[in-house]
């Protein structure tokens, strides 16, 4: 499997947050205690578009791979630079990827990787393409208000670029999937599409019982319901993951969930009696990249110095959240 | 575990005073009962009880009694 990713140049430090937010339950030391994370990139005039073709080119870049050889290209964004046309269809032109590929977007957040890597699977399995470029590309902090401290502590941009070919068929494990759309309303852009257009009044911001300060344009996350979804669905999602794909925690070399923040990785490694050493915590620089997570996460442990996390490795993957959507399989390196 | 030990268990995980802290207080007038305190009482409850509170569960948690009504094994 060959991976890269671009991240944005600018970066957002926690002192920064501390000096805009003038709070004491808001220093800089408080935030990484809360969270985890340090300092997060963040877009400021970028598209998703120009995250996925920064991932794109240091793909082809570092495993020498001609535009001309991509014959697929799969994008996974929330963040869209339109509604229509299809951020895709842009991605294929700016990277000069040749107008025989085929080439579609699919909306999803922090299970997205996965059911990227699925569809690719499909694709290859089928003779459909021979050539997937699997993208994600994230932009949340364009939906979050600044002064959401809930959100904009937490979340980063950046984007993935996957190529995966027929020899990865086998490389990619057994799927698991999970739905439940009841938790629509916890994390949300309530309007700008069709169920409720931006007006003057959705713009208007309005504070919470934290304090926090947004809009119904910007992004809302009910955090601790979020937190306890979590606790409630990824055991069971990594026992069935593991059934299913015939082998047992013992087994496995590494374990990548989706980054969501230090205190919930922490919290599901201990539940799930996972070792420090086989469980990757990597949120420190990076936030929560959303669908970008899991790619970013394996190729920082492969890049590693003195990595055990190499060709060969079993590694079970897991992304889940918005939608409530959430999904898993396991990689072989 | 004794009433009180659960109080302090209660004020260790929100980082509040305890003397705060006693079965009758109204969890938003303490300046921790924001969306990372409920976050660490339900962490707490998670790892100390078993017990994951569902989101009807968690809109439901208004005083400390309340809480301690979770922490039972």
């Amino acid at each position: 499997m060959q991976i890269s990713y671009y991240l944005p140049p600018t970066s957002l430090s926690n002192e920064e947050l501390e000096k805009e937010y003038a709070s004491p339950s808001w220093t800089a030391a408080k935030i990484y205690r809360k969270t985890g994370i340090k300092s997060r990139r963040i877009v400021t005039n970028e598209l998703a578009s120009d995250l996925a073709v920064g991932a794109g080119r240091k793909l082809f870049a570092e495993y020498k791979i001609s535009p001309s050889d991509i014959d697929f290209v799969i994008l996974c964004t929330q963040s869209p630079d339109y509604y229509l046309p299809t951020t895709a269809c842009i991605v294929q032109d700016k990277l000069g990827i040749p107008t025989v590929t085929g080439a579609f977007d699919y909306n999803l957040g922090c299970s997205g990787y996965i059911y990227g890597l699925a569809t690719a699977k499909g694709f290859l399995s089928a003779g459909i393409a021979k050539n997937v470029l699997l993208i994600t590309a994230e932009t949340y902090t364009k939906h979050i208000h600044p002064l959401d401290r809930s959100t904009r502590t937490v979340f980063g941009d950046g984007a993935s670029a996957t190529l995966l070919t027929p020899e990865d068929i086998q490389s990619i494990g057994q799927f698991v999937f999970g739905t439940d759309g009841n938790g629509a309303k916890n994390l949300i852009v309530p309007s700008g599409a069709m169920a409720m257009p931006r007006t003057n009044e959705t713009a208007e911001k309005k504070e919470d019982l934290s304090g926090n300060i947004r809009s119904l344009d910007n992004l809302y996350m009910n955090g601790p319901e979020i937190y306890a979804f979590t606790l409630r669905t990824v055991p069971g999602l990594i026992k069935t993951i593991l059934l299913k794909n015939s082998i047992s925690m013992d087994e496995l070399d590494y374990v990548i969930l989706h980054q969501a923040n230090k205190l919930v990785l922490e919290t599901l490694r201990d539940k799930l009696e996972i070792p420090e050493d086989k469980y990757c915590i990597d949120v420190e620089e990076l936030g929560n990249t959303v669908s970008s997570t899991i790619p970013i996460a394996i190729k920082r442990a492969i890049d590693k110095k003195n990595s055990k996390v190499n060709a060969g490795c079993k590694i079970l993957i897991a992304g889940f959240g918005v939608g409530y959507s959430w999904g898993g399989t396991i990689l072989t390196l | 575990m004794t009433i009180d030990e659960k109080l302090n268990l209660i004020a260790e995980t929100l980082d509040a005073d305890r003397k705060n802290i006693n079965s009758l207080t109204v969890l938003k007038t303490l300046d921790e009962w924001d969306s990372m305190g409920t976050i660490s009482i339900i962490s707490m409850l998670d790892r100390k009880f078993g017990k994951v509170l569902t989101a009807d569960e968690i809109a439901e948690l208004k005083t400390v009694q309340d809480i301690l009504d979770m922490m039972c094994a």
